[in-house]
């Protein structure tokens, strides 16, 4: 496996990197309410918040394995007590279209986790970053733009002026 | 409504040009800092690109720090912040203020949760540290790609739906009406009052209900400002805060004013009906009038019993009666609305606690009708005029249930809250009993007992004074009631008293009376018509119970009394009274502002494959059918951010949430810092 | 240009078809018209021009030059740069020299399960050896090399700077006559990335006349599985139609035969991975009440990413599997 170290933890070390992308009303409210319960878990889930999970667009999800991430989570409201009434309701079809596609990109299943969380279950917040943390450890690094540069795909010339100044 | 980006300010350059960045760090009092290096957070902030200025502090939400905000704002030119603080529910509108009042557009500004997702979460100094310096970076690349926002601003019409006709609904209707507002007030039975119509002597007054509600109903019905529909269901909503349009479909009631001698065609009608106001204890005609005094004095004619066999229309020439009047709909536009549909008691089963297969099991609402001298009895406490002498209270009946004790509703739950309302009501009926019936036996079963208002403790103490004898059972050994096999009394009942240290008791008795809870109504249509939102326990939901009680997440729907949950008369009105004041604060201000995050259409790029038109939870997207392009009206638009998603060609953005910033913050937070690469 | 004031083009066929250079033919008697204004200096498939008349070109000696088909082998990476050398314009021509077209597919599976299908497994093969193409083979009168295979299926402007893509599978034809118009008309290079001609920043929605119902997906269907409603829009009566996701410029052709839009374009201005943006529209356009109803819809799609990606896997955002 290459590249063991990624510049979090300490020194030396390598430290899974997901990102979660989660509704505000529900999951970020869950989220700051482990932390308001000083519930302890592990730093590895960087939080992107959306309004509603209505608004994850499967092209974030697939941006975020493609640039480095080694796991991606999405949260939002328990169906039922969308504040949009139904914006989880697309992402309830979304999210097994996303796994579909990651499973035939050869993506462990383990990596990508979509779950609900509503505003009261920190605790539900904690435990799922912890247990995804651990078990997208357990898979390691997937180094997916590393993987794609020794195939060679990709080194073209950037179509996309925001993305300034990335290789 | 504009939520164009423009200029608001006079510094910086509100978002044109490079950015430059002011990334602001807080201690939080140690909050943060006892945790993250705050110092070393700053300093690779400024090692970001275009960051030109980071500080910490130890409360920049202080008013020394927000002053300190503003003058580097404007000493560096800044036009973009990022504040790394608390969570932005708590102080993100703070400091966009702070932000506005150095004259820079508020939406240049990016607040970044580094206390209940990094501190207060993470015990590791250098773990914690590395993640609250990733989020600032992800907020600076974020930031790069704000644009200046301009709230919307919406008209408010001025005037108010109230939904519901029993105390709280009409509580709401009068505080509105006197503050000038125009009120549509609609009940969908044909006689206002509600439930507390049906109540005899209420608590903490003694009153008798109807002398409380009586003169509310003169009120509200003769104020010029209030319009009210009785017989009115709702039936279809459009619209949003500011502009609803609800449709409202009236059932005839089948007599107006005109019948000459109501009476008589009630005396003519041959159909006989259990009378609900009654609580099933009496009969009544098809057509009726639920007790006298009611409003309006009209009877009605109840179209299930009504067989619409003349007899009534040979009264008087049959005046004043329709029997074959349509049902028509009105509809009624509003600023806002106030829902106040109430609750239902809690529905037993056949044979739970001996009811239904007993008649000498009645709930506490029947024995209320039975108290009452207009009632079935005539006040008399009797069944089948068999009079009651010794008289037994259980509590809790549909309350505070337990998973594996209770049998579970339909939907797999069990209602495990306390009704609230259940004990003092007990309490004092039992009160009223031994007042009339001092050789009277009154047992009270309990599992618990909570008489928790004010004033509500002393009817405890009054009715242990006057003899009742309380016995405490074992939620999970609820009390048997059975025949007594003896033929003594009607009924036994048995439990272990665990007052007595569980010893089996038995008590005889003539009636039993089940303090039955209290449940939600179905709330299916509200949800549908106007996407509230809905509890476990299935009553309608509030923003926040302590910060917005009565506020609805859908905006510019209020909630009044025990809609939201099991309340009392008192706290009904209480709640009733803050819908009206919200209400009036949303209809005087004439106008409202809400955040600019809603959806935006590049036509340019726009195919109108209307796939967002399909999408919308709320309607607010159209097709222009001159451009071929999708249009999004951003009164209606809630700011989800669902169709930016589903749009195949990213032409539809949402303010705020466009894809340039949302990836360029996904991408910062993938990098790896610089420092990484000699580690690596 | 020439002397004779006429523009030099050339074309090269590489990892595709061959239909792109078919698709020049298309344009039909404007083929006349094209040998008044252009000398064809380099075309393989229709004249015995050597790599070696190329070299011996003198740099940006081509005005232009359409390079179709992706880059699998290391023979047309070499071509790609000698040809990027020679030629003033260098025009990504079709999708598979744009974002990999259907041979980029090859993408989700590794060199070594295409050499077993191709060179073991294949049924109408007889090589008992087990023999398999090596780059350098020594034999009796020298070393015999042919061109390495590449892990991955390469887009053109993976391997070199280009300056237009002209996509479609394969480019419509009036489209291709604009393009060489626009060339002999005196356009110049681009040189700010790779521009996209020939086509639009809309859909093929956006040319495609079929009526919208608005209504929601309740099942996937395929064409042989029942006979759609014409002129209503495919994609609502359950046909994986990519047109939402796919780039204008065809003139929605096969919308018009009845037949679903495959995506050939690739994905519209401002989506970087159609097959992302195909989900996500597609997330709000099926009808699920329940989570287990989603996924028995999702379930019916078959081969997903073979349907989402099938021509622009080399530009993805994955760009292949792991």
């Amino acid at each position: 496996m290459a590249d063991r170290t990624n510049g979090r933890g300490k020194a030396g070390s390598w430290e899974p990197r997901i990102v979660g992308f989660l509704c505000y009303w529900c999951s970020y409210t869950g989220a700051d309410g482990a932390g308001t319960a000083r519930m302890k878990y592990a730093p590895n889930v960087d939080i992107v918040k959306v309004m509603c999970s209505g608004r994850i667009d499967p092209e974030l999800i697939t941006m975020a394995f493609s640039r480095g991430a080694d796991g991606v989570m999405v949260l939002g409201c328990h169906i039922g007590d969308c504040h949009y009434v139904s914006g989880n309701h697309k992402t309830m079809v979304r999210m097994p279209l996303v796994r579909r596609l990651l499973s035939g990109l050869g993506i462990e299943p383990e990596r990508f986790r979509h779950e609900w969380v509503s505003a009261a279950e920190g605790e539900k917040f904690s435990r799922l970053v912890t247990e995804m943390t651990e078990q997208v450890r357990a898979l390691g690094p997937l180094n997916w733009p590393l993987r794609m540069r020794e195939r060679g795909v990709g080194h073209g010339q950037d179509l996309h002026p925001w993305r300034g100044g990335e290789a | 409504m504009s939520h164009e980006g423009s200029a608001g300010g006079a510094a910086g350059d509100n978002g044109g040009g490079l950015p430059r960045i002011g990334v602001f760090i807080c201690n939080c009092g140690g909050n943060i800092s006892d945790v993250v290096d705050v110092e070393r957070v700053a300093r690779e902030a400024a090692a970001q690109p275009g960051v030109v200025c980071s500080a910490t502090h130890m409360f920049w939400c202080s008013d020394s720090g927000q002053g300190i905000i503003e003058q580097k704002i404007r000493d560096h030119g800044l036009n973009r912040v990022i504040m790394a603080a608390c969570s932005p529910s708590l102080h993100e509108k703070t400091f966009r203020r702070t932000v506005g009042r150095a004259g820079l557009n508020q939406y240049l500004f990016e607040h970044c949760n580094i206390r209940e997702q990094v501190s207060w979460v993470i015990p590791d100094k250098e773990l914690a540290t590395q993640k609250a310096s990733r989020l600032v970076r992800a907020a600076a690349a974020r930031s790069a790609h704000l644009a200046p926002l301009e709230k919307r601003r919406i008209p408010i019409h001025p005037s108010v739906l109230v939904v519901g006709g029993g105390v709280a609904g009409m509580t709401t209707a009068r505080d509105l009406a006197a503050r000038g507002i125009e009120v549509t007030l609609i009940e969908s039975t044909p006689f206002l009052g509600g439930r507390m119509a049906q109540l005899h002597h209420i608590y903490p007054t003694g009153q008798k209900a109807r002398d409380v509600i009586g003169p509310l109903i003169r009120e509200v019905t003769s104020d010029p400002k209030v319009t009210v529909y009785t017989n009115a269901q709702l039936d279809q909503a459009t619209g949003f805060i500011g502009d609803f349009r609800t449709t409202i479909r009236i059932t005839p009631r089948g007599v107006t004013a005109d019948c000459a001698d109501p009476q008589a065609a009630i005396d003519a009608c041959p159909e006989e009906c259990l009378d609900q106001f009654n609580l099933g204890l009496s009969r009544r005609k098809a057509i009726y009038l639920p007790y006298q005094g009611c409003y309006p004095a009209e009877p009605a004619i109840d179209w299930r019993s009504c067989t619409k066999c003349g007899a009534c229309l040979e009264v008087g020439n049959g005046k004043g009666i329709d029997l074959e009047e349509q049902p028509r709909q009105v509809e009624v536009r509003s600023g806002a609305i106030v829902l106040a549909v109430g609750l239902n008691t809690y529905p037993l089963r056949h044979g739970e606690y001996g009811f239904g297969r007993f008649p000498e099991v009645i709930t506490l609402h029947q024995l209320n009708r039975l108290l009452d001298p207009s009632g079935p009895t005539g006040g008399k406490v009797a069944i089948d005029g068999r009079p009651a002498s010794r008289v037994g209270f259980i509590h809790c009946v549909g309350s505070l249930q337990r998973k594996g004790v209770h049998r579970p509703m339909r939907d797999g739950r069990v209602n495990d809250y306390c009704s609230r309302v259940c004990c003092t009501t007990t309490m004092h009926t039992a009160a009223e009993l031994k007042e009339r019936y001092p050789r009277m036996l009154v047992y009270d079963f309990h599992e618990d007992i909570r008489t928790y208002g004010r004033r509500h403790e002393g009817y405890y103490d009054q009715v242990s004074q006057q003899g009742v004898t309380f016995i405490r059972f074992d939620p999970l050994r609820p009390p048997r009631v059975e025949r007594d096999p003896r033929g003594e009394a009607p009924l036994v009942v048995r439990t272990f008293d665990r007052l007595t240290h569980g010893e089996e008791i038995e008590v005889p008795l003539d009636l039993l009376v089940l303090a039955t809870g209290l449940v939600a109504r179905d709330m299916s249509k509200l949800v549908d018509l106007y996407r509230c939102s809905v509890g476990a326990d299935h009553f309608l939901m509030e923003v926040h119970p302590k910060l917005r009680p009565v506020e609805m997440a859908s905006a510019g729907l209020f909630l009044a009394g025990t809609v939201q949950g099991p309340m009392d008369i008192s706290e009904s009105t209480a709640a009733a009274a803050a819908a009206a004041a919200k209400a009036s604060a949303l209809i005087k201000a004439g106008e409202i502002e809400l955040d600019p995050f809603v959806a935006y259409v590049q036509e340019e790029v726009c195919s109108g494959c209307q796939v967002c038109l399909t999408v919308c939870p709320f309607s607010a997207i159209t097709r222009d059918e001159a451009k071929r392009v999708a249009s999004v009206n951003s009164a209606v638009c809630t700011g989800c951010g669902t169709c930016a998603a589903a749009c195949p060609s990213n032409a539809i953005q949402q303010y705020g949430f466009e894809d340039a910033q949302v990836k360029s913050e996904v991408l910062a937070l993938l990098e790896e810092p610089a420092e990484v690469a000699a580690v690596g | 240009m020439s002397g004779n004031g006429k523009l030099k083009v050339g074309m090269y066929w590489a990892s595709s078809c061959g239909g792109c250079d078919i698709s020049l033919l298309e344009i039909g008697t404007r083929l006349l018209d094209l040998v008044q204004i252009a000398d064809v200096v380099f075309w393989p498939c229709a004249a015995d021009f050597k790599y070696a008349d190329v070299a011996g070109y003198p740099d940006g000696h081509l005005d232009a030059c359409f390079y179709n088909g992706g880059v699998r082998n290391s023979e047309q990476e070499e071509v790609a740069r000698l040809l990027r050398q020679k030629s003033r314009t260098l025009v990504a021509y079709g999708t598979c020299a744009g974002d990999g077209g259907i041979p980029a597919l090859a993408n989700l599976v590794t060199p070594e399960a295409i050499f077993k299908a191709a060179y073991h497994d294949n049924p109408s093969l007889d090589n008992a050896a087990g023999v398999e193409p090596q780059p350098e083979v020594e034999t009796g009168v020298g070393t015999l090399r042919i061109p390495r295979f590449y892990p991955a299926v390469l887009r053109l402007g993976d391997v070199v700077e280009v300056d237009y893509v002209l996509p479609g599978c394969p480019p419509q034809a009036d489209r291709v006559w604009e393009a060489i118009q626009a060339l002999a008309g005196g356009a110049v290079p681009a040189r700010n990335g790779e521009v996209r001609v020939g086509c639009a920043d809309r859909t093929v929605c956006d040319e495609c006349s079929r009526e919208k119902r608005l209504l929601k997906i309740k099942q996937f269907r395929r064409h042989h599985m029942f006979r759609p409603e014409p002129g209503w829009c495919l994609l609502e009566q359950g046909v994986l139609c990519m047109g939402p996701a796919t780039r204008s410029g065809c003139g929605a052709m096969c919308l018009k035969a009845d037949m679903r839009c495959e995506g050939c374009y690739g994905p519209p201005a401002g989506v970087e991975d159609q097959g992302a943006a195909m989900a996500g529209a597609l997330g709000g356009l099926v009808d699920a009440a329940t989570e287990q109803q989603a996924q028995e819809i999702v379930d019916q799609i078959p081969d997903p990413l073979g349907s989402f990606y099938r021509f622009t896997m080399a530009s993805s955002m994955m760009k292949g599997r792991r």
